[in-house]
C-alpha cells in the first residue's frame, strides 16, 4: 500500500490554490501529482516507494522515493528524469556536501545540479548557449524538482529554516548539463572517478554564475579568471573550500589549442587567484574575527595561518578545489561561481541509475 | 482526481511542557558551542557563571553549519536549559 496520504478534489483552480495554502509550494504554480502521474514516475523508476534515501535536513523529512516521485512530478519531470532527480539527492545527502548548513545558512549558495553522460542528450538538456537560463524543460524541472523535495521534505523555507540573507534565483531551479562533445577534456563526471559512458550527477552549493569577459590568448583569460575568483567579496577569499568555473567550448578549445589541460588551468588559478593577507584584512574586524575564530576552532586552513601582510592567500587550499565545467555558447564569456567557504556545500559526484541497470 | 500530498503528515504526538525558571542562579544550563566564535561563546559561559550563578556545561560541535551529533543533543536534553545556537 502507498504510504502517503492523498485528497480528492475536482477543481483544477482550486487545487493549485490549496498547494499555496498548504505551503507545498515554492512560489509558482505546480504541476498537480495525481496518482496516475506518481504511480508512472515510480513504476519507470523500479524501485520500492518506501525506500529511503536519507533524511533531508534541516526538518529532517525523509527522502522517500515517492515523496520524491511526488515532488519530481510537481516540478515537471518525465518518468526519464526522475533517476537523475534520486542521483541529485543521493549526492546532496553526503555528509561532505552538508546540506543542513547549505540549507540555512546566511550565505546566498544555492546546490547546483550539474548533469553529464550520454543521459544529459537524450533527454536534451542544455549544455550550450543560455546554459544557465531558460528554455529546457529537463534543467527546469529536474532542477526544480530538487528544490521542492527541499522544500517539502526538508523544511528550507524562507522566514524559517532558510536564513539566506539574500539567496539567488537558483532556488527556484539550478540544474545545468555539461557540454560534452564540444570539448576537448574529459568531463566532470569522469574527473571524479565514474566510469566512461556512465551517467551522473553532481551538486556544489555556490552562489550565481559571475560574469566574466573571457577572450585573447589563454595567459590573458587566466589573467580575468583569476581576477574575478578572488573578488573580496565572496568565501572563498576569506575561508577557502571550493569554487567552480565555467568555460565555455571556444574558451576550452582555445586553451586545449594552446596545449593547457584542465589540471595546468587549475594549478595556474591556483598559484594567481590570490589576494594579499592586508587586502583580507582591510575588509574589516568582522571577516578578520570570523578567520580567527576558524583558526581556533581547529578548523582553519593551514593556508590562512600566516602573518605577513603581503603573503598572498589563494582562494582553496589546493588546486583540485578548483572544479572546471565546459558549458554555454561558443563566444567570450566565461562564468565564476564561488563557493561556500570552508563551511560544507562541497561537490559531491552520484552516478544516476537508470532503471534496470 | 486524486492528488498526492508532497510532505510527511505531522506528528501527533503533544509537545513536551516547557519549564519556566524562577532563576538562572544553580540551574544547569547545556551551552552548545557551536565553533563558530570561541570567544564570544566563552563571554557567554562567564557571564551565565560568574553573574548569573548558573552551571554551565558546554558541549562542542564538531562542525557549526552541521546538525549536532545525537549524543550531544541527548547530553543537552539533560540540562534544565539548553543554549543551541548563537547568531552573529
Amino acid at each position: 500500500m502507498p504510504e502517503t496520504d492523498s485528497l480528492v478534489i475536482d477543481d483544477y483552480e482550486q487545487a493549485i490554490e490549496l498547494f499555496y495554502e498548504r505551503g507545498w509550494t515554492d512560489g509558482l504554480p505546480v504541476v498537480l501529482p495525481t496518482r496516475r502521474l506518481v504511480d508512472g514516475m515510480l513504476a519507470h523508476c523500479g524501485r520500492d516507494r518506501h525506500e529511503s534515501l536519507g533524511v533531508i535536513p534541516p526538518k529532517g523529512g525523509r527522502a522517500s522515493i515517492e515523496k520524491l516521485a511526488i515532488n519530481a512530478v510537481m516540478g515537471g519531470c518525465r518518468p526519464e528524469h526522475f533517476p537523475i532527480v534520486l542521483a541529485a539527492f543521493e549526492a546532496l545527502l553526503a555528509p561532505e556536501h552538508n546540506l543542513n548548513g547549505v540549507s540555512q545558512t546566511t550565505h546566498m549558495c544555492v546546490s547546483l545540479a550539474i548533469v553529464n553522460g550520454p543521459i544529459s542528450r537524450e533527454l536534451k538538456f542544455n549544455s550550450r548557449d543560455g546554459v544557465f537560463g531558460n528554455g529546457y524543460r529537463s534543467n527546469a524541472a529536474v532542477g526544480r524538482a530538487v528544490r521542492l523535495g527541499l522544500w517539502n521534505l526538508g523544511g528550507a523555507v524562507p522566514w524559517g529554516t532558510d536564513k539566506a540573507t539574500l539567496s539567488h534565483p537558483g532556488e527556484y531551479a539550478f540544474c545545468i548539463a555539461e557540454e560534452e562533445e564540444d570539448n576537448p577534456w574529459e568531463p566532470l563526471h569522469i574527473e571524479r572517478g565514474c566510469p566512461p559512458g556512465s551517467d551522473a550527477v553532481t551538486v556544489f552549493a555556490c552562489e550565481g554564475p559571475q560574469s566574466v569577459e573571457c577572450d585573447g590568448t589563454p595567459a590573458e583569460m587566466l589573467h580575468v579568471l583569476a581576477d574575478q575568483m578572488c573578488a573580496l567579496g565572496n568565501n572563498n577569499v576569506h575561508f577557502g573550500g571550493e569554487t567552480l568555473v565555467i568555460l565555455n567550448p571556444l574558451n576550452a578549445e582555445d586553451f586545449a589549442r594552446g596545449g593547457w589541460s584542465k589540471q595546468d588551468i587549475r594549478h595556474y588559478l591556483w598559484e594567481n587567484a590570490r589576494r594579499p593577507l592586508n587586502d583580507i584584512r582591510a575588509c574589516g574586524a568582522g571577516s578578520e574575527r570570523m578567520r580567527k575564530a576558524q583558526l581556533d576552532a581547529g578548523r582553519y586552513l593551514a593556508r590562512h595561518v600566516v602573518d605577513n601582510p603581503t603573503t598572498r592567500v589563494p582562494v582553496t587550499s589546493k588546486p583540485e578545489d578548483i572544479h572546471i565545467v565546459v558549458a554555454g555558447g561558443r563566444s567570450y564569456f566565461a562564468a565564476v561561481l564561488p563557493g561556500w567557504g570552508s563551511f560544507g556545500g562541497y561537490a559531491v559526484t552520484a552516478q544516476i541509475k537508470r532503471p534496470g541497470s | 482526481m486524486e492528488i498526492m500530498i508532497p510532505v510527511w503528515a505531522q506528528s501527533d504526538a503533544e509537545p513536551i511542557a516547557k519549564r519556566h525558571l524562577s532563576s538562572l542562579r544553580g540551574s544547569r544550563i547545556a551551552l552548545v558551542d557551536d565553533n563558530f566564535d570561541m570567544h564570544f561563546t566563552s563571554h557567554l559561559e562567564k557571564l551565565l557563571c560568574d553573574i548569573h550563578g548558573a552551571v554551565v556545561e558546554r558541549l562542542i560541535k564538531p562542525l557549526g553549519s552541521a546538525a549536532s551529533p545525537k549524543a550531544l543533543i541527548e547530553q543537552a536534553a539533560k540540562a534544565e536549559v539548553a543554549i543551541v545556537g548563537i547568531g552573529l
